[in-house]
């Protein structure tokens, strides 16, 4: 097993909302990213996920934990070595429509990283450069003195892409990069950063709630709720066989794109209501909502265990829903 | 069966300094009792003009209605008066939006905007609307109304929220209800239970229902019939069964082939259509989908498609369903 | 329309790889081009800007016209009414008022515009850092500056008038300027920092910065330019308020003293002839500042509507 590009450990980001009052957006996720590879962080909102990926990037300072980059934790790097790694990890945001400077033209927004680093002093080399990034997305030399607002959502996006890729980074986060758009420009999106992982040799991490997409996109899938990381294994693994209860409703709450099957489809409708993340107490976070709570859920936090291969899950009952030994079905589809 | 709601030759457009932007361009379709409906699109294809058109609920101007008719119970909502439409709204037809944060009145509390609407449209003393109102949560799974009502909307979550839009929405239990997005802001799992929430209260009360939407698992989940848009026009129209299993127009077929599916390969690049929308300011004149379509022909360039019929209930506006096109390829073209 | 006898060959397949697929059709619309178009419709607005445009043009070239300078005293001619020689009359020392009147406009203008401009430097530059610094300092700077506004204006200027003038000639502009601008630049100030801190937390400032840019860039290329909307208003507000305090000033002998003839100056000399019925000698000066008044508000005013992005089509 080759060594991981990234490494995060025990990460926590807490945000201070007020008198005595702290807001555990990330309580505590540890996953690791190997070079090439594409891991799905997949939640709903509010479980932490963009939360996650700033502090990850170093857009926020963690409030514990590591990570990890080429050996070194990234929130111990000076200035000076920090401004050097920003050209290897970039980051693709969710919102087409605010991620660009509506007052900057197209070219100038392609090349702010480049501006930044200094890299091209001759601005006929940065104009090549320019077009050499629109044309890997898909865009022109006519498009660069137009302005974000004259595009479409898509076409943003993918001038997002290009900017990303303009200090030639070995790691992307992608941080929902296609909820804002249609569902054939997604394909579209999705298509073109395959693509460039193939041809760029990246590694990325994906951020989505969209569970059809990240399982289509990556190779490994981590499921977070409320600040934990519920349950982590291979995308096709997660798919046939979820463990955790709040994987299962998520699969069984995604509508099916066929009448016939959805109509018949056995569903998982959840009842109760998310635990707010404010001062949260000792306990497991899907406890409010859960098919299958027992009291020691409402008691202990569950830990992160490995229960098959490649295959962990934070759940009291784990080894019950595995050994079926539960009287639910495991497998909404 | 008498049609609900019957619309023939919608066109809307907007006026702006630089021009004329034509967002809907000639629709007709119409809506039974009791059936739900789905108008899918992408962004920009005019669903959403449209079905603020059915309420008169654009800013005229720069908005207008260039042409058409739309027939509710038999009378031309166009021609009626701002006084004549307060009385539709929210009592004969009613609507729900995306956003139910941005849709509830942030300084008042939940309760009161719903007794509000049950003393204007019912005319019950405020106690026997107070019940009424816990009545109405409760039918929409609202836990613990009691407690809701003297709640204020940041106080619930954004399912909540749109559960109580649901409510104020089904008050004077309209004849028809139209959903805007309606959970295209929540997430998947809150999605669920609220499509059943609607699928629960058109079985009771009968409420006929237009869904707009881009998802096509909803529509899936929910809807009689779909009518396909694009570009400000309808490309397809038919059974929910007729049109998922056997699309006529390419159009169609590329959405559904969008979206990954159950036995997805994850080796092959997903579906996807190449370029954008067109922009409505300078319409194209013939199919708007002849910029993208890989299997355009000739005459698609400047000739609109007129409708063909494969049943009773299911049409295509494709010159590829034109007995003539199976011609030419019998015929062996290249 | 019902052209049913379509040729065989139209129902060929098009093959489209030449055709382009990503053309933007729409006249490419700068924003600030936008804004202008906006503000154009707004007919009250344009009427201001005509008229500040009029007054500006005539305020430098207002002396020159009439023949007489502003300074010559025809003491044979004083307090004339309206005539064709005089056509603003005359004032107790013989002198044209036409021509001292656009030199008051002028100097009612510099001075606005020149204070508007100290409080546009001083306040975006100190709101810029405040918004883009560490809560402390941020907090710190605002204290400052809370403490720094609370000093009474009045005070201030009296004080600057009395240290600093020369025996004679009264307050200098640019003291007057600097009396003006010391504690007033405090509004603007907390306006940027406003704009700082929101924008602070646009993507595209997000963005910027996992790029690895520092804060200035994101100060400079990104927040300002699009904070510049509010701020520009404010300016235009803030222009007729300083015109406005100067005259008040100089009408009760604070500001500019004669023969420098201020806006304020001319009104307050005008006070006298409204008893003796020269009412000419104040109702001219204050028509002339009530036009620089009206015109600045109805412009801001019209430029908050044309910036107001819920307004955009």
């Amino acid at each position: 097993m080759s060594k991981p590009l990234i490494s995060v450990k025990n990460l926590k980001k807490y945000f201070n909302v007020g008198w005595r009052k702290t807001l555990k957006a990330v309580d505590g996720i540890n996953f690791d990213i190997y070079p090439g590879e594409t891991f799905g962080l997949v939640g709903e909102s509010g479980c932490g996920k963009s939360t996650a990926g700033r502090t990850i990037i170093g857009l926020y300072e963690p409030t514990d934990g590591t990570t990890t980059f080429n050996g070194k934790n990234i929130y111990d790097l000076s200035r000076n070595e920090m401004q050097k790694i920003r050209k290897d990890i970039q980051m693709i945001f969710q919102d087409p429509y605010t991620s660009l400077n509506p007052r900057i033209p197209v070219q100038d927004i392609v090349a702010e990283p480049l501006d930044i680093h200094n890299i091209y002093s001759n601005p006929n080399q940065r104009r090549k450069r320019v077009i050499e990034l629109l044309n890997l997305v898909g865009l022109g030399e006519e498009h660069t003195n137009r302005f974000p607002h004259e595009f479409s959502g898509g076409q943003r996006q993918r001038i997002g892409i290009a900017r990303a890729l303009a200090l030639n980074p070995k790691f992307i986060i992608c941080d929902e990069p296609i909820s804002a758009l249609d569902v054939s420009i997604q394909a579209q999106v999705i298509n073109l950063l395959k693509n460039l992982q193939k041809g760029m040799g990246l590694t990325y991490l994906f951020i989505s709630h969209d569970l059809s997409m990240v399982r289509y996109i990556s190779e490994r899938i981590g499921v977070m709720y409320s600040g934990h990381i519920v349950e982590l294994a291979d995308s096709e693994d997660l798919y046939a066989d979820p463990i955790h209860p709040y994987t299962q409703a998520l699969l069984s709450a995604i509508p099916i794109p066929d009448p016939k099957k959805q109509r018949d489809r056995y569903r998982i409708i959840l009842k109760g209501d998310i635990l707010s993340p404010i001062n949260p107490k000792e306990s497991c976070r899907f406890e409010s909502r859960c098919p299958y709570v027992l009291d020691i859920c409402g008691r202990k936090e569950p830990g992160f265990k490995k229960v098959k291969n490649n295959h962990f899950v934070a759940c009291h009952r784990a080894n019950e829903i595995i050994d079926g030994t539960l009287n639910q079905s495991r497998n909404p589809y | 069966m008498e049609k609900l709601l019957d619309v023939k030759d919608l066109a809307v457009s907007f006026r702006t300094y630089f021009g004329e932007i034509e967002a809907v361009r000639g629709i007709s379709f119409h809506v039974n009792k009791g059936e739900t409906v789905a108008i899918v699109g992408e962004s920009g294809c005019g669903k959403s003009v449209t079905s603020n058109s059915l309420m008169q609920l654009l800013q005229m101007p720069p908005a207008y209605y260039k042409r058409g008719k739309i027939l509710f119970q038999g009378e031309n909502i166009i021609k009626k008066s701002e006084k004549e439409m307060q009385d539709i709204r929210g009592n004969k037809i009613s609507m729900i939006f995306q956003d139910p944060m941005a849709s509830l009145n942030p300084t008042m509390k939940v309760g009161k905007q719903i007794i509000e609407g049950i003393v204007k449209r019912q005319g019950l003393g405020k106690n026997k609307a107070r019940k009424k109102a816990i009545e109405m949560l409760e039918s929409v799974s609202v836990p613990q109304s009691n407690k809701r009502i003297g709640q204020y909307p940041h106080e619930l979550s954004i399912g909540m929220c749109q559960r109580v839009m649901i409510a104020i929405a089904m008050i004077s239990n309209p004849k028809l209800l139209i959903a805007d997005e309606p959970t295209t802001a929540l997430d998947v799992t809150v999605q669920a239970q609220i499509l059943d929430i609607m699928k629960d209260i058109q079985k009771k009360s009968q409420t006929s229902i237009i869904l707009i939407t881009h998802d096509l698992g909803i529509v899936a989940d929910m809807s009689d019939r779909i009518i396909v848009m694009y570009a400000g026009k309808f490309m397809e129209e038919g059974n929910v069964m007729e049109v998922f299993n056997n699309p006529m127009h390419p159009y169609t077929g590329k959405l559904l082939g969008s979206v990954p599916g159950l036995n997805i390969n994850k080796f092959e690049p997903l579906h996807s259509i190449e370029g954008s929308p067109p922009d409505l300011y300078k319409p194209p004149t013939g199919c708007p989908f002849f910029d993208r379509c890989d299997e355009a022909m000739y005459i698609c360039k400047d000739n609109v498609p007129e409708r063909t019929y494969h049943s009773d209930t299911h049409y295509s506006c494709c010159w590829l369903n034109h007995p003539m096109a199976k011609d030419a390829a019998e015929g062996g073209e290249i | 329309m019902n052209d049913l006898s379509f040729k065989r060959d139209m129902f060929k397949n098009i093959s489209k790889k030449s055709h382009k697929i990503d053309q933007i059709k729409r006249p490419a619309i700068k924003y600030w081009t936008d804004v202008w178009h906006r503000l154009k419709r707004n007919k009250l607005a344009m009427v201001g800007l005509i008229i500040l445009i009029i007054m500006g043009i005539m305020s430098v070239l207002g002396t020159q016209i009439s023949g007489y300078s502003y300074y010559e005293q025809d003491l044979t001619k004083i307090n004339q009414a309206l005539s064709r020689d005089y056509w603003f009359g005359t004032d107790e020392l013989g002198r044209d008022l036409f021509s001292r009147v656009w030199l008051g406009t002028r100097y009612s203008l510099t001075i606005g515009i020149f204070a508007a401009l100290i409080d546009f430097l001083v306040g975006v530059i100190y709101g810029g850092i405040a918004g883009m610094a560490s809560r402390k300092v941020d907090a710190v700077m605002m204290h400052m500056a809370e403490i720094i506004y609370s000093i009474p204006y009045m005070l201030v200027v009296i004080l600057f008038s009395v240290i600093f003038s020369a025996p004679r000639s009264g307050t200098s502009m640019f003291i007057l300027i600097l009396a003006m601008t010391i504690t007033g630049w405090v509004p603007m100030s907390n306006l940027v920092r406003g704009q700082v801190l929101q924008l602070k937390e646009s993507e595209y400032s997000l963005a910027a910065e996992s790029l690895g840019a520092s804060k200035g860039w994101i100060l400079k290329k990104h927040i300002i330019p699009n904070g510049l909307g509010p701020i520009l208003i404010n300016v235009t507000i803030t222009i007729p308020k300083a015109i406005f305090s100067e005259a008040t000033l100089s009408f009760m002998g604070l500001g500019l003293q004669p023969p420098s003839p201020s806006l304020g100056t001319l009104a307050n000399d005008g006070l006298a002839g409204m008893a003796v019925g020269l009412y000419h000698q104040i109702a001219v000066p204050a028509i002339f500042i009530s036009l620089l008044m009206f015109s600045f508000n109805v412009l801001g005013d019209g430029l908050r509507d044309a910036l107001d992005p819920k307004l955009r089509k």
